[in-house]
């Protein structure tokens, strides 16, 4: 110990006596709004929107920041070997765009220089346009009302709730041209909740046979979809689609009706 | 009153039985155990006529690897004392059957019908063992005894479920269900009318039972609470705190100020939510759509407040076994403060408007009368036993939670006079009841209001180490339906070894086949809703 504190005491006077700092280790620090790496790094309620794409995209004057829009992706490829670190990008949209002190840049393939960033489209549509493009849909297709037979397969009634407010006066559904109707024999559509308890199968069945051809089977809820929570029990089959052939799987617990409107346009979609 | 103190007045009571009864305390809980199940009978029909206690469930258990046998608890409670007495017999496998209590309680009839089904045990003097919960099941398996798998997949026959025939000239049978015209549960109705009127109905449910009571034993007890939410999902809330209650009492778990306040202040949002839905329900049943649309959009306004509170427009997965999971900041509070006043400002506009309507009042006024014997008799809660005059209210007489420390504003001796006035009015018909809902509304409002500050001391305690094997509790809550039970027994590793739910539902059920004599056939649905019951809560 004693041995050591010495030679750290006879560097010091040797730095101490030193007249001129070394200038390489004075220059080593890179400054923090040197503009070196760009890397795109949203933040964290960043939503990328088909303007920003497209103003970021003309921003750049070396073309490298290109944006796709395929409809179900929006996608920002950044080119860093083309990249001339203007910053104009990032001024642009400092939401995504930050531009790092870091010089890590090299890379062994020219591919790997370029940075993607993706975000599924947003689901933007909403309850009243879904319901616009249903209206027009069933105006095409049926000519008249679309009609739905709710049918309980012994489910919580946390469904019914939610199929129940489609009805009320915040949802009514019944302006897009869909009604519920008290019998199968009525009915286009069967809506089904539940996870097809054991004692309502029989009913089911017979309810399902009574529908008149074309007609699709909604299963509405985890548990019609797969049994849920009550999965393949003695008292329960673990699905709607182990009694009745399914069209539209609308899961969810309970699925609110904004899912639920989705779910029968898709429906609908499918004739 | 203490519990022990409670106790120790009830058991004192007890001298003659002295010598055949052992004695064992827990919580506001006395088990006493009968050496000799013969003596059941007598001894029920003293507990009634002394110490005028109501049957609240019959719990059937399959102890037979412990105990060599099933034990029965009949499980009664007082409506003065927050008190639970647990009667408890022996009954050996060789000998399947048990006194009958049907003519001391007629509402065991039908939880010793349900036992019939689920264990296989004969009610001896039970007039009525037809089948119950399970369809077209064959006699020989019982889905809750221990040797049954719950993947077991059993071979149903397709039987001819017997209906008591009713004769005469001019009598018509009108089969409805199990699926029906609205959007509801299924159940099956069979009415026997003479013209319009209804002279017998007979109810067959069970169309939805999905085991949930089997079920909980092969799950973990933390799942077990999310099962609990979807025994009926609009009472999540009412039966995941009556789970948690069980479970914690067991554990011998206090939770935080903080989660009993959120706790309570979820359960009153899930009672007004589901009371605007009924109201409007029964108004649309009597064909007054204004007032079902005004309603309904006050009942969305509460599921998207429960949503924005929550995450899940009808309250599931707030609970947890020692808590909560859900904060509630204080500018939630001042949304839900917000939210509230808004509505209770509509809806006394709409209930004024009603009031003064004639033909709504008219519809609803002497129809689905109940009698206040009937009630007692069939042990009815909630709702159903309000509307009659007779008040149930596990929030008062089984205080739990934070309600103990809720201290609504003192009514003036004018307001109680008047309170009392209008109590005598109620006859037990459908506007009782819907009287008694608009009641139950103010009361929550009241209760939500008067919390304007919350406590500061964490969600959640985490349960320390294991639960004592076999121990038992029963937790409680009071849903918008009435009294909910929900008894548990701990296995070994923390398993759940028997979980049996009561719900209000459960109770309640047959009543409906009282009220709708001598109405008219198109009065059922509004009768029906005005009870409001969960075919789901009922069939488990």
């Amino acid at each position: 110990m004693k041995k050591s504190d010495k030679t750290n005491h006879l560097i010091d006077i040797s730095f101490k006596s030193a007249a001129i700092k070394d200038p390489l280790k004075m220059d080593d620090t890179v400054a923090a709004n040197y503009r070196g790496y760009v890397i795109l790094d949203p933040d964290k309620d960043f939503v990328l929107k088909d303007e920003t794409g497209k103003i970021l995209e003309n921003s750049c004057p070396t073309h490298a920041i290109t944006f796709q829009n395929d409809g179900s992706n929006l996608k920002i490829h950044l080119d860093n070997g083309k990249c001339i670190l203007c910053g104009n990008c990032q001024v642009k949209s400092p939401e995504l765009i930050k531009i790092t002190n870091k010089f890590n840049l090299a890379k062994k393939r020219r591919d790997d220089l370029i940075e993607t960033f993706s975000m599924s489209v947003p689901f933007g549509k909403t309850y009243d346009e879904l319901g616009q493009e249903l209206k027009s849909k069933i105006n095409k297709i049926f000519g008249r009302s679309l009609t739905i037979r709710e049918i309980d397969a012994g489910s919580c009634n946390g469904c019914e709730i939610e199929i129940n407010a489609l009805n009320n006066s915040v949802y009514d559904i019944e302006r897009f041209g869909i009604t519920f109707v008290a019998s199968p024999r009525h009915a286009d559509i069967l809506l089904v909740t539940g996870p097809a308890s054991k004692n309502m199968e029989r009913a089911l069945k017979i309810a399902y046979d009574s529908t008149p051809n074309p007609k699709i089977v909604i299963a509405v809820g985890a548990c019609a979809c797969s049994g849920g929570i009550f999965g393949n029990n003695y008292a329960t089959t673990g699905g709607i689609d182990n009694i009745v052939p399914v069209n539209v799987y609308i899961p969810g617990c309970p699925p609110r009706p904004q899912a639920l409107l989705y779910g029968i346009l898709m429906a609908i979609n499918k004739i | 009153m203490s519990h022990k103190e409670i106790i120790r007045k009830y058991y004192s009571k007890l001298g003659k039985f002295d010598s055949d009864i052992k004695k064992i305390e827990n919580n506001n809980e006395l088990h006493l155990v009968l050496n000799d199940p013969n003596k059941l009978h007598d001894f029920c029909k003293f507990l009634k006529q002394d110490f005028d206690l109501r049957l609240l469930t019959i719990i059937c258990c399959d102890e037979r690897k412990l105990n060599h046998g099933f034990k029965i608890r009949h499980v009664f409670g007082s409506d003065a004392d927050d008190f639970f007495l647990f009667v408890t017999i022996f009954i050996d496998e060789s000998h399947p059957h048990f006194p009958s209590l049907y003519d001391v309680f007629p509402s065991s009839i039908l939880y010793e019908r349900e036992i019939n089904d689920m264990f296989g045990l004969i009610a001896k003097g039970n007039p009525n063992i037809k089948p119950l919960i399970l369809h077209d099941f064959p006699n020989n398996v019982f889905p809750l005894r221990k040797d049954f798998n719950l993947n077991d997949d059993v071979k149903r026959n397709l039987k001819q479920f017997e209906f008591t025939p009713i004769t005469g000239e001019g009598v018509c049978e009108i089969p409805v269900g199990p699926i029906h015209a609205g959007i509801i549960e299924p159940g099956h109705f069979r009415f026997s009318v003479l013209g319009e009127t209804i002279i017998n109905l007979e109810t067959r449910l069970g169309y939805t039972h999905k085991g949930i009571e089997k079920l909980a034993e092969s799950m973990s007890i933390n799942d077990v609470v999310f099962l609990s939410e979807r025994i009926s999902g609009d009472e999540s809330i009412a039966n995941s705190v009556a789970f948690c209650q069980a479970i914690e009492k067991i554990a011998k778990l206090t939770i935080s100020q903080k989660a009993k306040q959120i706790r309570l202040l979820f359960a009153e949002l899930e009672r007004i939510y589901n009371h605007f839905g009924t109201l409007g329900g029964i108004l649309a049943d009597v064909g007054f759509p204004y007032g079902a649309s005004r309603l309904n959009i006050l009942k969305e306004q509460i599921m998207q407040l429960n949503e924005r509170l929550s995450g899940s427009r009808i309250l599931f997965g707030v609970n947890q076994i020692g808590g909560v999971k859900i904060s509630i900041t204080d500018e939630m509070l001042i949304d839900i403060h917000f939210v509230l006043d808004d509505a209770f400002q509509i809806f006394e506009k709409i209930f004024d408007h009603l009031k003064s309507n004639p033909s709504v009042m008219d519809r609803l006024r002497n129809t689905g009368i109940i009698e206040k014997q009937l009630a007692r008799d069939r042990g009815l809660v909630g709702i159903s036993s309000r509307c009659i005059g007779i008040e149930t209210d596990a929030r008062q007489t089984h205080p739990y939670g934070y309600y103990p420390s809720i201290n609504l504003k003192q009514k003036t001796l004018r307001e109680t006079m008047e309170h009392q006035v209008e109590l005598q009015k109620r006859i037990g018909d459908v506007l009782s009841r819907f009287m008694s809902r608009v009641d139950d509304l103010r009361q929550s409002k009241a209760i939500i209001d008067s919390i304007t500050t919350l406590k500061d001391d964490g969600l959640s305690m985490s349960m320390n180490d294991e639960l004592i094997p076999y121990s038992s509790g029963l937790g409680y809550a009071e849903s918008h339906r009435g009294e909910t039970l929900h008894w548990v027994m701990i296995g070994e590793d923390n398993s759940i070894f028997r979980y049996k739910i009561r719900t209000a539902s459960f109770s309640n059920w047959p009543v409906i086949e009282h009220a709708v004599l001598n109405n008219i056939v198109a009065d059922f649905p509004v009768i029906n809703k005005s009870f409001d019951f969960s075919y789901s809560g009922n069939d488990l």
